[in-house]
């Protein structure tokens, strides 16, 4: 593993860096599967298939930053997130990640139906690459949080939707990370377990030196967050205090969604 | 208060192709107990939810034996001495082949869900399924051992020259389960072909007749004594049908030959899986 030694007289480095990163997709490759991608393509798809999800990204995220990414449906966010996990790799530019990262992104990925509870937080622990041993210790405290009482020695598959949840949140948020990934979890399970999930994801946040956070729910981005950047079209199109940023962000959705009803009007009176 | 890491987790720089195959094989042995898992679950999941569960690892080898058998048997009316021995020394290792080229092409694509949300190493995927197909052949064996209550005596000590012809099939199955399922992302149509494609191949190699059938079809057309000779199963099926059905030593040399070439092939495809492996998520 490439490991760079940081002298002592330099400062650390920043846990997360992007610089003139881009995601580009190729429609031609997954065409054969989604062709209505190809139907309804927009003003990013180029004739020759290929659309950048993400374009020329700089984003420094330093010790103790938490930010929002914020914006529409097919901004770009979930991706940020994915390049950020080292899930997508970039097209262009370079991403650079530091430190032990905790994603969680749709909870649940990796369970297998026909294990247990225990055996499904062992696995997901191998994919996630967590040490063995570490794992094992972990285990208990897993279980109990998620609260599955009786089935926990049951097959993953009887499980309801929100047991697994609660199950893959236990799991995802069991390591301690230096970068903390997050999207949109913040309301899993019942009322009980939102509250719970609420204090568990704070304390994870008090100790990550660095934290992403996506998310529509503009209030708690405001609360939770230090920092906020719009994502549209795949670009940053606002950076700065999460309290400025979506304060602007909401005005312009408001003025959007004015202008939106005023055109559907003309529309209906056209037909 | 906690130290913090400031190892480079994600980002590191891209490597020549020496090193991104040295980084796929080093990533399959730090990874080696996900391996297991996603094999033993590979194998479990197979038996679950049947009525006759895990019965079924024994009893799937020993009806294809008998289906072949009452083929070439009774309606082909092929007379041969100790005619299931001699099918099933061909066919059940066949059955590892097809079932390992099979589940290949669900072994990237059936896992979408875990690909999108963690960033592991994907190589572990296609291994798990290579050796989730050894598991089967395993258990092929039972039924295959079972045959010689019928033909004792032709049991002999080079029967164990099986686990040898085995490791060449094994070396041979690797890198085209790796290639396939990555394949079969980009195009799903290669799931319809496969069972197709495997059929002509059965059919073309030494498992219904003998090796002798096939060279007189090859004196009379040359190119297909050419395909017969470039055939690993060929080798593979005659190494088996030496050691279980003749009870004599298998022709090393052929065998050899093909283990060695299998490495350069293995290699060549984890190459080719990494370096096409980031398109994975974007295509799923």
């Amino acid at each position: 593993m490439a490991q760079r030694k940081v002298s002592r007289t330099q400062p650390a480095p920043p846990p997360i860096l992007l610089s003139g990163l881009g995601v580009q997709y190729d429609l031609r490759l997954s065409k054969k599967r989604k062709l209505r991608d190809t139907v309804l393509r927009d003003g990013r798809h180029s004739k020759s298939g290929k659309f950048w999800a993400l374009r020329d990204i700089d984003f420094r995220v330093d010790s103790g930053e938490s930010v929002a990414v914020i914006g529409p449906n097919g901004a770009g966010k979930s991706t940020m997130l994915q390049v950020l996990a080292g899930i997508l790799e970039p097209t262009a530019g370079k991403v650079e990640v530091r430190g032990k990262i905790a994603t969680l992104l749709q909870l649940g990925a990796g369970f297998d139906p026909e294990l247990n509870a225990r055996e499904n937080t062992l696995l997901v622990g191998e994919f996630l690459g967590v040490p063995h041993n570490e794992m094992l210790q972990r285990v208990p405290a897993i279980l109990e949080f998620a609260g599955l009482g009786e089935f926990a020695e049951a097959e993953v598959r009887t499980y309801s939707s929100g047991m697994r949840a609660r199950l893959g949140f236990s799991v995802a948020t069991s390591v301690e990370p230096d970068v903390l990934l997050l999207d949109e979890v913040l309301s899993t399970g019942d009322a009980a377990f939102i509250e719970k999930s609420r204090g568990r994801i704070m304390e994870l946040m008090k100790r990550a030196r660095a934290i992403v956070f996506v998310t529509h729910d503009l209030d708690s981005a405001a609360t939770f967050c230090t920092r906020a950047i719009e994502l549209e079209g795949g670009r940053i199109v606002a950076d700065g205090p999460a309290k400025r940023v979506i304060d602007a962000y909401k005005k312009k959705i408001a003025k959007r969604s004015a202008t939106a009803r005023r055109l559907g009007l003309v529309g209906r009176r056209g037909n | 208060m906690t130290t913090h890491s400031t190892e480079l987790t994600v980002g590191r720089p891209r490597r020549g192709s020496i090193g991104t195959i040295l980084e796929s094989l080093a990533s399959l042995v730090e990874r080696r107990r996900l391996v297991w898992y996603l094999t033993v679950s590979e194998v479990r999941n197979k038996g679950s939810n049947s009525l006759l569960g895990n019965v079924w690892w024994f009893l799937d080898p020993a009806l294809q034996l008998f289906v072949y058998f009452l083929l070439v048997n009774v309606i082909f009316n092929r007379s041969q001495p100790a005619i299931l021995l001699f099918l099933g020394a061909a066919i059940l290792p066949w059955k590892w082949f097809t079932a390992a080229l099979t589940t290949a092409t669900t072994a990237v694509r059936g896992r979408e869900q875990v690909l999108r949300q963690i960033a592991f190493p994907h190589i572990v995927l296609p291994i798990s399924s290579v050796l989730a197909s050894v598991g089967s052949f395993l258990f092929a064996l039972v039924p295959l051992g079972a045959l010689y209550l019928l033909y004792p005596d032709r049991l002999t000590p080079w029967a164990l020259a099986v686990v040898p012809v085995a490791l060449v099939q094994f070396l041979w199955t690797i890198p085209v389960v790796i290639t396939l399922s990555a394949l079969a992302v980009f195009f799903r149509d290669i799931a319809n072909f496969i069972p197709h494609g495997l059929r002509v191949w059965f059919y073309l190699s030494p498992a219904l007749y003998s090796i002798e059938t096939l060279r007189g079809i090859a004196d009379r057309h040359p190119w297909f004594g050419l395909f017969v000779n470039a055939n690993p199963f060929t080798w593979i099926f005659a190494g088996y049908r030496d050691a279980l059905y003749y009870g004599r030593s298998p022709e090393w040399g052929p065998l050899a030959i093909l283990a060695l070439a299998a490495i350069p092939a293995i290699l060549l495809a984890i190459y080719f899986f990494r370096r096409v492996s980031p398109l994975f998520v974007k295509v799923l």
